[in-house]
């Protein structure tokens, strides 16, 4: 798998038994996760030569472990006004451990010391499918992903992603308009306020899904907050879909993870033609499932997938569909002119743009600058 | 000795009868003006001395005082510069009263003397004829204009000394027929036409259904898609003029100066400022010589093309929704109000990002999407909202060109623009407007006539679509057009629907929601 190799630590797995436990560990840990510089990694080696939180927050207002930024923050930062602070922005603590502290999030190398929860609790055992790409997709790449996320969520998984835009949002706004919850993993402390898109995104998945983040409010998205994020997405899921990126794409960096921690890695195909498959490309080389509707990304990951609402889903498609709106979608491809379509399926120009409005307002075509393109769902009307 | 003369000034586009009275009495040699003169009457002072004396004829060397009535208007334009001067020489006896009483005069003179063309010559013919003289002195190159209007008697002549002769009844003017044709396009110079539009199926129904319902049109491609070229062709589909509009339009034309000599205006005005134009040059503005009308005015009944329009000036754009709104602009400036008509068609060109690659196959999009999503908000959502039509226009490949037979002229598409212009007059004959795109909200609901496969359409993209009030409306006043295209056609049906839908414009220029 491309991206970083992890050192092979001779650490045992996890935190060690007493970091973190009890009242007096609790805003040690959040005062740590508040600090800029000091990353998990670091954190989990010194908390296995000291042993608890306290003692390693000790070691950071010393000066022994961190420079002089995060020692002015650990001297100056109260944690009970931290966990003060998190309350009031209506999230919770989650140390590992805790019920809502997912078990599998301690399969990697270097696992957060504690997850800020914004929304539903995130209930163990629930499964999540991770769909992650380039932050500037295709237009088809965009389709692509929130088909992926409806479609996942329709067959009850939830869907765990960042809070980027581009594959992110639309994985997002995919599944939450299929009515299914998803998991958004923030690079930045909880509860920071977003405005415009980002922000109206948020408040829809703090109602029916769950925001985290391992760093305390406040904490800005530092540069490596980002790949860091990644692999806290690659580890609540059972499988990881890469949907669109450019050669050097952070996508590779949560694949990478997905890979180390033996979930399933899956990527979309795209069109030759376009920069924005290199990544998809470099993984299907190295042996990624490719994927073409959800139920591939369920198998790969061994997910039970409800094949019922799928199957409902199907025929309430197939059955809206007449003969002759069946013509105008076998004449629509990846990006064809009105009049071609009109052309392929023999009928006039203002009667093909009016059935092609109605197989979009379906969700089975999707149109864009003057063009017009199948969506996933179209494509699954096919027999296998 | 005193002289009296009726001039015409013109305020925007409307003239307005001046009396001119000239008194001459004793005291120094002097020309005083009266009656709040604006500059270039101003000008006039030091300008009909020379012509006077030039043409053969005495100045008078006394103290001469000219006064302009009513006294409470400010008058503007050249036009006075003959009736100053026929007023001076009035009250010098050089020329004899009868004719004066029932000629208004009007037009600049040269310091030789000569009448030279004056812009404004129909709005004068009109004041002219409103105020029920007989008739009207022109220069000799604005009489076919000032012609244009029926009931006056129009005399051209081409100096000041051919105005004193016909006063004293030695001169006889060539007579000026009035043209009473209606409009004609037959012999002008040809119009681009939409049957060199290659490929572009879809845009050229787009235009031909602004074109039915007189709506507005947003086109977003990228560079090379046509967007311009196809613009420069909706004003050859559309009705041709009628002759009060085209009276309306060479007004308009007139008062700039754009007429030259040529009589109405027969061709519907198409418009293309440069995206730099201020709002003063857009809407239309007044300053030290006079009002002119705007870009938005001389499109009157015609086509106003914004090309680029995310790159005008934010001001000016916004200027543009209450003119679009009413058909009409009101400029006030401290010296008085004009209004000039402004119903025009507006269509804009843009890109669908900043570099133009957006969404074009095969190429790759290099803004950041903070560019692209500030590039899109730059037309504000009132601005927006005066736009029924809203078109993606891809660019066509060499690929797609092929077998593309050369396509319908602009003459069958107008014939079709014709009958459903027809139809919208008959059914809005009671309600004041003349064409789908001017229906208020309330009216294209009732007209519009929904069928109930129409009905359960339309709730279906409130739904899918997030469809807003205002977006409601424009859907149906141009799926009424879409109906009135068709023939004999009474309630919108679905299908109808269903393609006005489409036209509501993929990625909209301004976030969405």
């Amino acid at each position: 798998m491309p991206g970083e190799r992890r050192r092979v630590t001779d650490l045992p797995r996890g935190w060690p038994v007493g970091f973190g436990r009890g009242e007096d560990e609790r805003p040690a840990v959040v005062v740590l996760a508040a600090l800029r510089s000091v990353r998990p990694r670091r954190l989990r080696e010194i908390a296995w030569q000291l042993g608890s939180a306290q003692s390693c927050l000790a070691a950071v207002r010393t000066g022994k472990v961190s420079g002089p930024a995060d020692r002015g923050i650990a001297n100056t930062v109260d944690g009970e006004e931290l966990l003060d602070r998190v309350a009031a922005c209506g999230a919770r603590v989650a140390l590992p451990g805790d019920e809502e502290f997912d078990p599998r999030l301690l399969d990697l190398a270097d696992p957060p010391a504690v997850l800020f929860v914004q929304g539903r609790v995130l209930a163990p055992g629930t499964q999540r499918v991770a769909i992650v790409g380039s932050r500037r997709p295709t237009d088809t790449g965009c389709d692509v992903a929130e088909s992926l996320g409806a479609a996942l969520a329709a067959g009850g998984v939830w869907v765990a992603s960042g809070a980027a835009q581009g594959i992110d949002r639309a994985a997002h706004r995919g599944a939450l308009t299929a009515g299914g919850p998803t998991v958004a993993v923030l690079a930045e402390g909880i509860g920071a306020r977003h405005g415009g898109w980002r922000g109206s995104l948020l408040r829809k998945v703090a109602d029916c899904g769950s925001i985290l983040s391992e760093c305390a409010p406040g904490v800005p998205a530092d540069r490596y907050r980002f790949p860091a994020r990644n692999r806290i997405v690659a580890a609540l899921a059972s499988a990881v879909v890469v949907v669109e990126g450019a050669e050097r794409s952070g996508s590779l960096i949560t694949a990478g993870h997905a890979a180390d921690l033996g979930r399933a890695v899956l990527a979309v195909p795209g069109s030759v033609v376009n920069p924005q498959s290199a990544a998809t490309f470099a993984l299907l080389d190295e042996g990624a499932r490719p994927v073409r509707h959800a139920r591939d990304v369920c198998e790969a990951a061994d997910i039970p997938f409800d094949e019922a609402a799928i199957a409902a889903r199907r025929a309430a498609l197939r059955g809206g569909v007449d003969p002759i709106e069946a013509r105008v979608l076998d004449a629509v491809g990846d990006g064809v002119l009105p009049e071609h379509v009109a052309d392929g399926a023999g009928l006039t120009l203002p009667d093909t743009l009016a059935c092609l409005l109605r197989l979009e307002l379906r969700g089975l075509v999707r149109s864009d600058g003057g063009r017009f393109r199948r969506s996933l769902d179209a494509s699954a009307l096919e027999p296998r | 000795m005193y002289g009296k003369v009726v001039g015409v000034a013109v305020t925007g586009v409307r003239g307005r009868p001046v009396v001119v009275e000239a008194h001459i009495g004793r005291g120094l040699p002097s020309l005083t003006l009266t009656g709040m003169p604006g500059a270039a009457i101003s000008d006039a002072r030091d300008r009909i001395r020379p012509a006077v004396e030039r043409s053969g004829l005495e100045w008078p060397l006394r103290r001469v005082v000219v006064n302009l009535s009513p006294g409470s208007v400010r008058k503007e334009g050249p036009g006075l510069d003959l009736p100053l001067a026929l007023g001076v020489l009035a009250a010098s006896r050089q020329v004899p009263h009868e004719r004066l009483g029932a000629f208004a005069v009007w037009g600049e003179l040269s310091l030789q003397g000569d009448l030279v063309p004056t812009p404004g010559a129909l709005s004068v013919a009109i004041a002219v004829a409103a105020a029920g003289l007989q008739g009207v002195i022109v220069p000799a190159r604005n009489a076919v204009e000032a012609a244009l209007v029926e009931e006056l008697e129009v005399v051209g002549v081409a100096s000041l000394s051919e105005a004193v002769g016909f006063l004293r009844g030695t001169f006889a003017p060539q007579a000026v027929e009035h043209n009473r044709s209606d409009t004609t396009a037959d012999d002008l110079p040809a119009m681009p036409d939409l049957a060199e539009v290659r490929g572009q199926a879809r845009a050229r129904r787009a235009l031909e259904i602004a074109a039915a319902g007189g709506h507005n049109l947003s086109m977003t491609g990228p560079p090379g898609a046509g967007k311009t070229m196809l613009a420069r062709r909706l004003p050859t589909i559309l009705p041709p003029l009628a002759r009060d509009e085209a009276l309306e339009v060479t007004q308009l034309h007139s008062v700039t100066g754009l007429l030259d000599g040529g009589g109405l205006v027969s061709r519907r005005p198409f418009r293309c400022p440069h995206h730099s134009v201020s709002m003063a040059g857009l809407l239309g503005g007044g300053g030290a010589g006079g009002f002119r009308p705007g870009e938005i005015s001389l499109a009157h009944h015609g086509v106003l093309l914004l090309d680029e329009v995310t790159e005008f000036r934010r001001d000016a754009l916004e200027g543009l929704r209450q003119p679009l709104e009413d058909g009409r602009v009101v400029i006030a400036r401290l010296h008085g109000s004009v209004e000039f008509p402004a119903r025009c068609t507006l269509v804009t060109t843009a890109n669908p990002c900043p570099c133009g690659r957006s969404g074009v196959p095969g190429e790759i999009c290099s803004c950041s999407p903070q560019s692209v999503s500030g590039y899109r908000t730059r037309l504000s959502g009132p601005l927006l909202d005066r736009i029924d039509i809203r078109l993606d226009v891809p660019r066509v490949s060499r690929h797609e060109l092929l077998g593309h037979d050369r396509a319908e002229s602009s003459a069958r598409v107008r014939d079709r623009v014709l009958a459903a212009r027809a139809r919208q007059a008959a059914r809005l004959h009671d309600t004041g407007v003349t064409c789908n795109a001017h229906l208020p909200g309330s009216v294209a609901r009732r007209v519009a006539s929904l069928s109930a496969d129409a009905e359960r359409l339309l709730a279906e993209a409130v739904d899918v679509f997030g469809l807003t009030g205002r977006g409601f409306d424009r859907s149906l006043r141009v799926a009424r057009t879409i109906a009135d295209l068709e023939d004999a056609s009474e309630g919108v049906s679905a299908g109808h629907l269903a393609e006005a839908l489409s036209l509501r414009g993929g990625k909209e220029l301004r976030r969405a929601g």
